[in-house]
């Protein structure tokens, strides 16, 4: 009797989502078996990255990253083209640092002004990232919703204090909301159930399960998505099927395995290639965990990704 | 018999009920239509000022006192407040919706007799009287005053095998002659172990002169955390003579068990929490003489059934191994104890019984709650739940039994609620929402003005809330809704249930967020502590047959409303039966059957405890459940659909 290799019977599949308006606009979802298990079932639309833009610029990050970039860190709209055009990004994630009423405390309208310009700028997939500054976060995206009306942007952290005022908003200028939940399973389904109470359309929603970077606690991250997609492929579980969007970069690059210099601590090797390939090998880990959207920073890395989600999505 | 003509009787008909009643010319329209059955919100309680009991008068005449609370328009339409409305004439009465009182207000009434569901034991108390005449002493027959006493009872009564007692040995000599040699004799007989061949071995407790069969009581108790319930039994007719309650004493010492144990680590602390429940015992037990006018030394027994921790401090055991892992009570099975010996004001004779506990969080009291409801009696599929600060539940039928308990915190006990007052006269255990202006419609404990919430009318209100959409499924509140009632207090979002001028208290009752947040903890616990255990057991679901629901409260728990937040399993009302207070049900039953006394011995052997403190998958059940109804709303497919429903159906609640 010739062997047969045991095949996971999935009855569920994750929900297709449009980010983004016009040509550029990307399609993620669809799954209908685990990650990259295409000898199991359909993976229709590759996972996605966004490249990282900051609002201001930034003070901490290390060399490495700070340098593909330079010029540009002062203006958001041009260092949103510089990664389109010289990195080939295929979606932004503009992260709304400026407005954090811990630092610089810029207003609503300003910001949005900004979101506004990098939008119109642009014409592919917009992420705008706040501060998860409940009050903050729902002035800023209640006048970014309505200055950006039509532009299918992608908002959040969305969570359970703020999901009424910016799904609401959401609803009002349909923009696509990130759901975020700390770390759990049941939590993340309980704000998909919320949203879904408030009016949310399932087609707006994209999951954010906090996620941490290689020696901060990534297995958690791995296994909260790893039962989201068992659950919403395996066990029919509707309120987990949506796709995951990762916010990873600013993890890993925040931490002091990447931004302690050779000339410190020799023994830890060149900073560069350090900080590239601890944000390849977390996004990595992520992907195969579930991620539909990573959020990412260095080109290098980014370039390491995407050969990989080739290699793997190639039948 | 004549009937006095002073005053004309009318007929007064209420639709849509369709009743009619007779009363008296003059009579106020409200009372008229509560002496016929006919339910009208009033939550002024008819002083005229909330202008809830609007009815329409359709023929007939009233006279009325108008208050500010009936328009012009209305008063034309033949709209009057029932309460300051005096019937003339002959009436017919229609009573719009909104001034209709739920049905579910006034049931508490009939639920509240407890079910007795152990079937099929005998009446046999272990505790029994035996009177004997016995010849005199001669020179001819001169054996000890001991052995004439058990020769007569084994000639009369063929009692034999009996052990004596000292007590009794030390005054037989004079109660014998005191007696003229009549005497009566108390025995008592403990549990025998559930294997064929033990010979019970009735022991002799007392003797007293004369025949006083006639007089034979005792007492049963549950000794709560937080409350300690006793009833007097007549042993002879097997009935309840006098029942009381009252708070357990050792309540100032701390709420719950872990605090007491805490407690007890003091120096002296034992003693004074030992000393505190048995002054509360021996309140209730003179509380409960002078109800029944029963002497004292009447009682000779005492049935104790608590948990692990309540009954160790009553013996005055430390319990201090109880909180530690791995957790071990001193005994399962405690040796009968000499209750004056406790500090007891009883009879020197009289012995206290407590039941087998099964682990340090499955007490004796959950024991007496299965024995009494029977369910080691029936092959039915038994979920078994205690519903209390410590929140236990039992799995299983005939054959065998699995046991959990999960830490559910006093939130049904009304604790750790703003405005949480135990079940008691003015507590609010009834609410329904108006969908269409958002105002509350009370029911209180005794129709007395409202003090405070209780465990199952929070219950209530949460499931209405949630229902009329006011707070989410999160349990946290809409702000932009049309009403006053929702509003900001100093524990966040809140809801007026009643305003200062309408409470006992003179200030505004209110349930807030984080209230609502402590019973979403507390049934999450009661709930995934179900689940766990079901699947421990190779259960798939919450798929019982039966639903048994002990606990002081719970026999007024709404149960669709309980369902609708998530603290009952999604299952067919009927599969749902309230035992009350169901320790106390056991302890009285095992007073009555010494059966019973045998099987509550069996019981404790055949329950496996499952530790959840140490359960993974608990905590995973637990967060799943800290939602309304559910995370999953496959488990709660009726609510699912309802709250769908409702939610579709939103203009409901747009005009005011």
């Amino acid at each position: 009797m010739a062997f047969e290799i045991p095949k996971t019977v999935y009855t569920g599949k994750i929900k297709e989502i449009k980010l983004g308006q016009g040509d550029k606009a990307v399609i993620v979802g669809g799954e209908t078996a685990y990650p990259f298990y295409l000898f199991e079932g359909e993976m229709p639309h590759p996972p996605r990255i966004a490249m990282e833009v900051y609002d201001c610029p930034p003070e901490e990050w290390p060399e490495a990253a700070l340098e593909p970039f330079s010029g540009v860190t002062d203006d958001p709209v041009a260092w949103a083209k510089k990664c389109i055009d010289d990195y080939g990004a295929e979606m932004i994630c503009l992260q709304l640092l400026s407005t954090d009423p811990n630092g610089l405390d810029r207003g609503a309208d300003e910001a949005a002004q900004v979101v506004k310009k990098v939008a119109d700028a642009i014409d592919v997939p917009l992420i705008v990232w706040g501060t998860a500054n409940h009050d903050k976060d729902v002035e800023v995206f209640r006048r970014v919703a309505e200055l950006c009306h039509g532009k299918n942007l992608i908002i959040g952290p969305v969570e359970e204090g703020d999901h009424k005022q910016i799904g609401a908003a959401a609803i009002a200028y349909q923009h696509t909301v990130i759901a975020s939940t700390p770390i759990d399973i049941n939590l993340a389904k309980q704000l998909n159930i919320l949203l879904g109470n408030l009016g949310v359309p399932d087609e707006l929603i994209i999951m954010d399960p906090t996620v941490s970077g290689i020696g901060y606690g990534i297995e958690y991250a791995y296994s909260v998505m790893e039962r989201m997609r068992m659950a919403a492929l395996t066990q029919q579980d509707e309120k987990l099927q949506f796709p995951i969007i990762c916010n990873i970069a600013k993890e890993v690059w925040k931490t002091r395995e990447v931004k302690i210099p050779e000339t410190e601590d020799p023994k830890m090797g060149d900073a560069k290639k350090r900080g590239i390939l601890l944000e390849a090998m977390s996004a990595m880990c992520l992907l195969l965990a579930g991620a539909d959207v990573l959020i990412m920073r260095h080109p290098e890395a980014i370039k390491l990704i995407r050969e990989m989600i080739t290699e793997l999505t190639t039948k | 018999m004549r009937k006095t003509a002073a005053k004309r009787k009318v007929n007064v008909h209420f639709d849509p009920d369709n009743v009619d009643i007779a009363v008296e010319q003059g009579e106020n329209l409200l009372q008229a239509a509560i002496a016929a059955g006919v339910r009208i919100h009033a939550s002024c309680g008819g002083a005229g000022t909330c202008g809830t009991c609007k009815v329409l008068i359709e023929e007939g005449e009233v006279e009325t006192t108008r208050t500010k609370r009936l328009s012009e328009e209305e008063y034309e339409q033949g709209i009057r407040q029932a309460c300051q409305s005096r019937v003339l004439t002959d009436l017919s009465v229609y009573v719009p919706v909104e001034s209709r009182l739920e049905r579910a207000v006034l049931t508490r009434e009939e639920k509240k007799v407890s079910q007795v569901l152990a079937t099929g034991w005998r009446f046999t108390p272990p505790l029994s009287k035996f009177y004997v005449e016995l010849p005199p002493p001669t020179l001819e027959d001169n054996t000890s005053d001991l052995s004439r006493l058990l020769r007569g009872l084994r000639q009369r009564y063929h009692l034999s095998n009996l052990s004596v007692d000292f007590s009794v040995v030390k005054k037989l000599a004079k109660t014998l002659r005191e007696g003229d040699w009549r005497v009566t004799v108390t025995t008592l007989v403990t549990a025998v172990k559930p294997r064929a061949g033990d010979r019970r071995r009735p022991r002799l407790i007392n003797i007293e002169p004369g025949d006083t069969r006639e007089k034979h009581y005792s007492l049963a108790f549950d000794i709560g955390t937080t409350t300690v319930c006793g009833q007097l039994l007549d042993l002879n007719r097997g009935n309840v003579v006098a029942e009381s309650i009252a708070y357990n004493g050792q309540i100032s010492y701390g709420q719950d068990v872990i605090t007491r144990i805490a407690y007890c680590q003091r120096p002296g602390g034992l003693k004074r929490l030992q000393q505190a429940v048995v002054s509360t015992i021996n309140d209730i037990i003179a509380e409960l003489l002078a109800q029944s006018q029963v002497e004292l030394e009447h009682v000779g027994h005492l049935m104790v059934a608590g948990n692990t921790t309540m009954t160790q401090i009553l013996l005055g055991l430390e319990p201090k191994y109880i909180r530690l892992a791995p957790y071990t009570p001193v005994a399962n099975f405690f040796p009968p104890v000499n209750a004056s010996s406790l500090g007891i004001k009883v009879n020197e004779h009289v012995y206290l019984f407590t039941f087998p506990a099964v682990a340090s969080y499955v007490g004796g009291d959950i024991v007496s709650g299965v024995v009494g409801a029977g369910v080691h009696q029936r092959k039915t599929l038994t979920l078994f739940m205690d519903i209390g600060t410590n929140g236990e539940i039992v799995i299983g039928n005939s054959d065998w039994m699995a046991t959990a308990s999960c830490s559910a915190g006093p939130a049904f006990e009304g604790g750790g609620i703003k405005h949480g007052i135990v079940a008691s006269e003015g507590a609010i255990e009834e609410f329904n929402i108006n969908p269409s202006n958002l105002e509350p419609e009370l029911g209180t404990i005794g129709g007395a003005k409202p003090k405070g919430i209780c465990g199952s009318g929070l219950i209530n209100i949460v499931a209405g809330l949630l229902e009329a959409r006011v707070i989410a499924q999160n349990g946290k509140f809409n702000p932009d809704l049309p009403t006053k009632r929702v509003r900001r207090g100093s524990d966040g979002y809140e809801y007026v249930l009643a305003w200062a001028p309408e409470t006992q208290t003179g200030k505004d009752i209110v349930i807030t967020e984080v209230d609502i947040d402590n019973l979403m903890r507390a049934k999450a616990a009661m709930y995934a502590g179900c689940q766990t255990l079901s699947k421990s057991v190779g259960l798939g679901g919450c798929e019982f047959e039966q639903v048994i629901i002990a606990g002081a409260f719970g026999s007024h728990i709404n149960i669709e409303r309980a369902i609708t937040i998530g603290l009952l399993p999604d299952l067919p009302p009927e599969r749902f039966v309230f035992i009350g207070n169901g320790s106390l049900l056991g302890a009285r039953l095992t007073s009555f059957s010494t059966d019973l006394l045998d099987d509550a011995r069996r019981v404790a052997q055949m329950m496996t405890n499952f530790e959840l403190s140490e359960n993974v998958e608990f905590m995973n059940n637990y967060v799943a459940a800290l939602f309304l109804p559910h995370t999953d709303a496959n488990a709660f497919p009726t609510v699912s659909k309802r709250l769908a429903e409702l939610a579709s159906n939103p203009e409901q609640r747009i005009n005011v």
